[in-house]
């Protein structure tokens, strides 16, 4: 199923959204590196839901939002977004800061959303281990880190594979001030955001890489102990991008989990 | 043309083949190799030196800050000032500078300042900079904001000084319910205000239409002059006349009995150019620090960092002016008719610089150099 793409006003900034497939909604919200658009998970799992893909404010061809200082911020933002975009009740899912941004919607307002779904999200300060910093290191070295193995990565080449363009070097660039805007202090975690995950008692699926060098895994288990109604399933030999290292077994943990919905 | 003293304070204390082990000597450099005995030591006599400078008549003594580095352990630049102000009796202090986009109190800033320059009787030159990014990690500020962050600070600290307290400010990253400091400058409004630049053009701009008086670091002349036309450009929005006065540069110098001894003693500075300078782009300028027309002005700026120029490219350039003294007065004159200029900044000491040397080339600066240079 082709999706289309559309520009979404919500509070007078113009959000850039990949749409497509049939059923219910699903609001996949990116992490920092970009939204992807319709890579091979979001295909199979547009096979069941309609997938709703917005790009965050200040990132790639969505609008400025310079007056955004943290994650919170951007929660809010999509909960708008779920109202201006008619979604109703949208099961959720995030990934890395759209990962903690999409626990933050849950906490803000659990009623807003169906089922939520966690990938390697940032959110929580570590109890043992670090978040790496990413503005501290090169895009070189991130590249190194963010997978358990390129070469195991069925679409490498094609997201990761191409020289630069100037255009994307400088969407990049846009993409980054927005997160070091939304993420620099405190690094990455919101240090009152675990006394509020009590209050999700969505059914929710929280997926890991067992490999994770940018956000450990111990995250995830903190996650699932402050959430509760919440599994976590650690995926072995993987890295930080658990939807585009292992894209076939992500989308059926998804698809499993979603279709379970009452 | 006025001449200004300056060292940064260093601390090459360590084996070199340590530092070369490490991605930077900023940042990430183990503090187990920073010596204290010596730096207590050295603290010491950076002071005599500049109170030397004092006594043999240079017109200002230029002090700086930085953080997490052994090239500048002068880390703080008012506690330095107001040491200074009470152990000199005459030149100015070129306080350059305060950087402000890390500064969390203003309010206290403002008051330190203040009492610098009521301690000196009236003789700072209070600088503002914008800070290298190894700062922002320092201090763990958003880098982001740098720029919103210098120009509230700097609006704040302005406000502390002219603006009778109490008064109350609500800003963007600055909030204080209640700023009466009871700490004003001697010198009324307030002490004149300098602002170094390397590759901004905003700030050019930004100093311009403010008569601030503005003055690049270690860039080639025609950059130079490019910088200072921006800053002509916000003086014309502003209705300001620039004159010498507004413009300052920055060099390496150093002289002495001999122009071989001069020569050797300026090789002290390649250190600064280079290994002190190397590090991950991500450090030395992270994540939004500069606006996309700073990114562009500043490869311009740059073809060639300092780092790959030999030391005969650093001394054929006049990054560093090393000679006798008539030399280095030409050097100095040659620098006043490219550029134009009333004040030149001399970091006239850098990383193992022995005391001898370095006393030396204060006094020949004072006998012969100056006096020529008050003429230009």
């Amino acid at each position: 199923m082709r999706p289309h793409e559309e520009t979404i006003s919500v509070g007078g900034i113009d959000v850039h959204a990949w749409i497509g497939g049939r059923g219910d909604p699903l609001l996949v919200l990116h992490g920092a590196g970009a939204n992807r658009g319709w890579v091979r998970w979001i295909q199979q799992v547009a096979e069941h839901f309609t997938v709703w893909a917005p790009t965050h404010p200040g990132f790639g061809r969505s609008g400025d939002a310079e007056w955004m200082e943290g994650v919170d911020d951007l929660a809010r933002f999509h909960l708008w977004f779920i109202e201006a975009a008619g979604l109703g009740r949208p099961h959720l899912l995030g990934h890395s800061i759209g990962g903690w941004a999409a626990a933050e919607m849950a906490t803000m307002s659990p009623g807003s959303i169906n089922r939520l779904v966690l990938v390697a999200a940032t959110g929580l300060k570590p109890e043992r281990g670090e978040i790496l910093d990413v503005f501290y290191h090169s895009d070189a070295q991130l590249r190194d880190m963010i997978v358990h193995d390129p070469k195991t990565v069925p679409e490498w080449d094609e997201l990761f594979g191409q020289p630069p363009t100037p255009a994307g070097l400088e969407m990049a660039d846009r993409s980054r001030e927005m997160t070091a805007r939304l993420s620099w202090k405190p690094y990455m975690h919101n240090p009152r955001l675990a006394h509020f995950l009590p209050r999700v008692t969505n059914p929710t699926l929280i997926v890991w890489g067992r490999d994770d060098r940018i956000v450990p895994v111990e995250c995830g288990e903190q996650y699932r102990r402050a959430l509760p109604g919440a599994t976590l399933r650690v995926l072995e030999r993987c890295g930080h991008l658990p939807p585009i290292e292992h894209p076939d077994a992500f989308a059926r943990l998804v698809l499993d989990f979603l279709q379970g919905a009452a | 043309m006025k001449l200004y003293y300056f060292s940064e304070m260093p601390h090459h204390e360590y084996p070199d083949a340590e530092g070369e082990k490490y991605p930077s000597l900023r940042l990430g450099f183990p503090n187990r190799f920073f010596d204290r005995a010596k730096a207590a030591a050295n603290y010491q006599r950076y002071l005599d030196e500049y109170e030397y400078a004092d006594q043999v008549g240079y017109d200002g003594l230029m002090i700086n800050e930085h953080h997490s580095t052994p090239s500048c352990v002068n880390v703080g630049v008012n506690m330095a000032a107001a040491l200074l102000g009470r152990t000199t009796k005459r030149a100015k202090l070129l306080i350059l500078g305060n950087i402000l986009p890390i500064e969390d109190n203003p309010v206290r800033m403002a008051e330190q300042i203040a009492m610098a320059d009521l301690i000196s009787g009236g003789r700072v030159l209070s600088g503002f900079v914008r800070g290298v990014g190894v700062e922002q990690w320092w201090a763990n500020a958003n880098p982001v904001h740098n720029r919103e962050r210098f120009e509230e600070c700097h609006d704040l600290i302005l406000k502390c000084w002219t603006e009778p307290g109490p008064f109350r400010w609500e800003g963007t990253h600055y909030h204080f319910r209640h700023v009466n400091p009871w700490c004003l400058p001697l010198q009324q409004p307030h002490p004149p205000i300098w602002i170094p630049g390397t590759a901004s053009p905003e700030t050019a701009v930004w100093a311009g239409q403010r008569g601030y008086t503005y003055v690049p670091f270690l860039v080639p002349f025609d950059i130079a002059r490019e910088l200072f036309d921006y800053y002509r450009q916000g003086a014309a929005e502003a209705g300001r006349e620039v004159t010498p006065d507004n413009l300052g540069f920055l060099i390496c110098a150093v002289t002495a009995d001999t122009r071989a001894k001069a020569l050797e003693a300026g090789r002290h500075f390649v250190w600064r150019m280079g290994p002190t300078l190397r590090g991950p782009i991500e450090w030395f300028s992270p994540v939004g620090m500069r606006s996309r027309a700073g990114k562009q002005f500043a490869l311009k700026a740059r073809p060639r960092s300092l780092a790959t120029l030999s030391y005969e490219e650093l001394v054929a350039e006049r990054f560093i002016i090393a000679g006798t003294p008539d030399e280095v007065a030409d050097g100095f004159a040659l620098v006043q008719r490219e550029l134009g200029i009333g004040h030149l900044l001399l970091e006239a000491q850098e990383s193992r610089m022995d005391h001898v040397t370095t006393m030396r080339s204060i006094e020949l600066m004072g006998a012969k150099v100056i006096p020529a240079m008050a003429r230009l």
